[in-house]
């Protein structure tokens, strides 16, 4: 009997203290959210799938979110991680002004932020914001855009979400470029929120009212590829099409003489960079950078198209 | 009764005043920047720093061909060390080159004008002076030591920024016109290298066509 209670007991104890040691030794080095828009576009997939290898490699476990660009289901994760007790929060955020508040609360309750793709209008909040030099990337874009159209003949631009501050900046740099060409003729300009569908339905739209349209440039590579899809729909597969991003598929159609040009935003190796910036910070207290950082981008089109791959040029 | 009365008249008194917050006048000079648009704020910026900060930001940092292209043979990284800057650890090692070539090819007829240099008298150009209107990139923006994208609102004010310093630096050349080629050209300029194997691309700030 004693020997079945004492048996008996030590399994309680034993019940009781498993549990812990699994939490124990799962915790690591803690917790890290990344939470981006939709995984639909495969551009902020590859920010999460790199920001998660990389968390892990360094020993982190990882909290995948997705804000679907809707601000109040971004604040509302914003808090999961905070209860979760996160070490830090990798973010490609839903809104320049709309994301300053949840930043901020995650600084009060000690957890950092760093911002990956889109940045925001107030710095001293996040400690790093890691971002692609749209600029320059659109410039670029612009300039083989330019050149397809041999410097003339009205063209279409489809514009990201307005609420994002990457939208305006491309669309300030296509036009820092594209106006210095007097014979260059903008006929349309229209908002595609970044969405294939949409840029599908507004091309179809646009070509009924300019039928003569000679080019297309587009915000990032979803629109480009629904811009596309409704060009040879309408049988215009001679029309100029630019997109932005550098995704895989864009890739594929530059290399079937679809799609002229696109320009690669180093996505995959933005998010990592994020990364490693939390790590440093959460060991040393510092990423010992500045908080804003750009990123340059590269032109991608039929010379180069084949060295892309998950929004990374190999060999580079 | 008479001190609480008077207590009471007190605490009258100082309520609203307890609610009154002192404001100072708001700058002037601040209300007027917040109305500019970024393009007019950022000109402004070009204008009070081109002669103060950003001349002499290139003259401390500035080199020349020879010391530059001996460097070169090392490596970016080393090249970069002893001969350029690099602002952001993330971005391209920037050189303030002065000095002087031959002009090799001159295109002014685009609206992106350009000439190349032959720097070394092999015959062939070892870098680009971009003419404007159109200027590509932003390396005068991104090679001075005391800017930093964090001061500013946003990625589309600090292009306005590029913009706005590439516009200077054009609007400061002396007409070209002709045929240069063949002609001596003495310049300062400003260019990024992400390679060692790139071609300098630069943005001149000053440039004189020797007779």
């Amino acid at each position: 009997m004693t020997v079945t209670r004492r048996i008996f007991v030590a399994g309680l104890g034993m019940t009781a203290v498993l549990p812990m040691v699994q939490a124990a030794s799962a915790q690591g080095k803690g917790l890290i959210a990344i939470i981006t828009p939709s995984h639909d576009n495969p551009f902020f997939k590859a920010e999460a799938v790199g920001a998660e290898a990389r968390a892990q490699e360094l020993g982190y476990e990882t909290l995948i979110l997705v804000h679907d660009d809707d601000p109040n289901k971004q604040s509302e994760m914003f808090d999961t991680a905070i209860a979760r007790g996160a070490a830090a929060i990798i973010c490609d955020n839903a809104g320049a002004d709309a994301t300053v508040a949840p930043v901020q609360r995650a600084l009060d309750a000690g957890i950092p932020s760093f911002l990956i793709d889109r940045e925001i209008k107030e710095s001293g909040i996040a400690i790093s914001q890691i971002v692609s030099n749209n600029y320059q990337g659109a410039q670029l874009g612009a300039e083989e855009f330019v050149f397809e159209m041999e410097e003339a003949g009205p063209y279409v631009e489809l514009l990201g979400r307005e609420a994002d501050t990457n939208a305006g900046i491309r669309s300030s740099g296509y036009h820092d470029i594209i106006d210095q060409y007097p014979d260059l003729e903008m006929v349309a300009q229209q908002s595609a929120n970044w969405s294939q569908t949409e840029a599908y339905e507004k091309m179809e739209t646009i070509l009924q009212a300019q039928p003569d349209i000679k080019g297309v440039i587009c915000g990032n590579d979803t629109m480009a590829m629904g811009a596309w899809a409704a060009l040879e729909a309408a049988g215009r597969t001679d029309v100029i099409v630019v997109g932005f991003d550098g995704s895989n598929d864009v890739r594929d159609s530059i290399l079937n003489g679809g799609i002229k040009a696109t320009v690669l935003q180093p996505a995959y190796r933005q998010a990592q960079l994020a990364v490693e910036q939390a790590d440093q910070y959460l060991e040393t207290g510092s990423t010992g950078l500045e908080e804003k950082q750009l990123m340059d981008c590269v032109l991608i089109n039929a010379d180069n198209a084949e060295l892309l791959e998950t929004f990374a040029l190999q060999g580079a | 009764m008479r001190a609480a009365s008077m207590t009471a008249a007190l605490l009258c008194a100082a309520l609203p005043l307890a609610a009154c917050k002192i404001v100072p006048n708001p700058d002037p000079e601040e209300v007027a920047a917040a109305n500019m648009s970024d393009e007019d704020r950022m000109a402004a910026w070009v204008d009070e720093n081109w002669d103060a900060r950003v001349l002499p930001a290139a003259e401390d940092n500035r080199t020349t061909w020879p010391a530059f292209s001996a460097a070169l043979e090392e490596g970016l990284q080393p090249a970069g060390e002893a001969e350029g800057l690099r602002p952001s650890d993330n971005g391209p090692w920037f050189f303030f080159m002065q000095g002087e070539g031959q002009v090799v090819e001159a295109n002014l007829d685009s609206r992106a004008r350009r000439m190349e240099l032959d720097m070394d008298g092999d015959g062939s150009a070892d870098i680009a002076l971009q003419l404007g209107p159109v200027v590509r990139g932003t390396a005068l923006r991104d090679a001075l030591p005391f800017v930093s994208f964090t001061d500013f609102r946003d990625q589309i004010e600090f292009a306005k920024l590029g913009r706005a310093l590439n516009d200077r630096a054009t609007a400061n050349l002396p007409e070209l016109s002709g045929d240069l080629t063949g002609s001596t050209v003495a310049f300062t300029g400003v260019f990024g290298l992400n390679s060692s194997a790139e071609t300098p691309m630069a943005v001149p700030t000053s440039l004189e066509v020797r007779p």
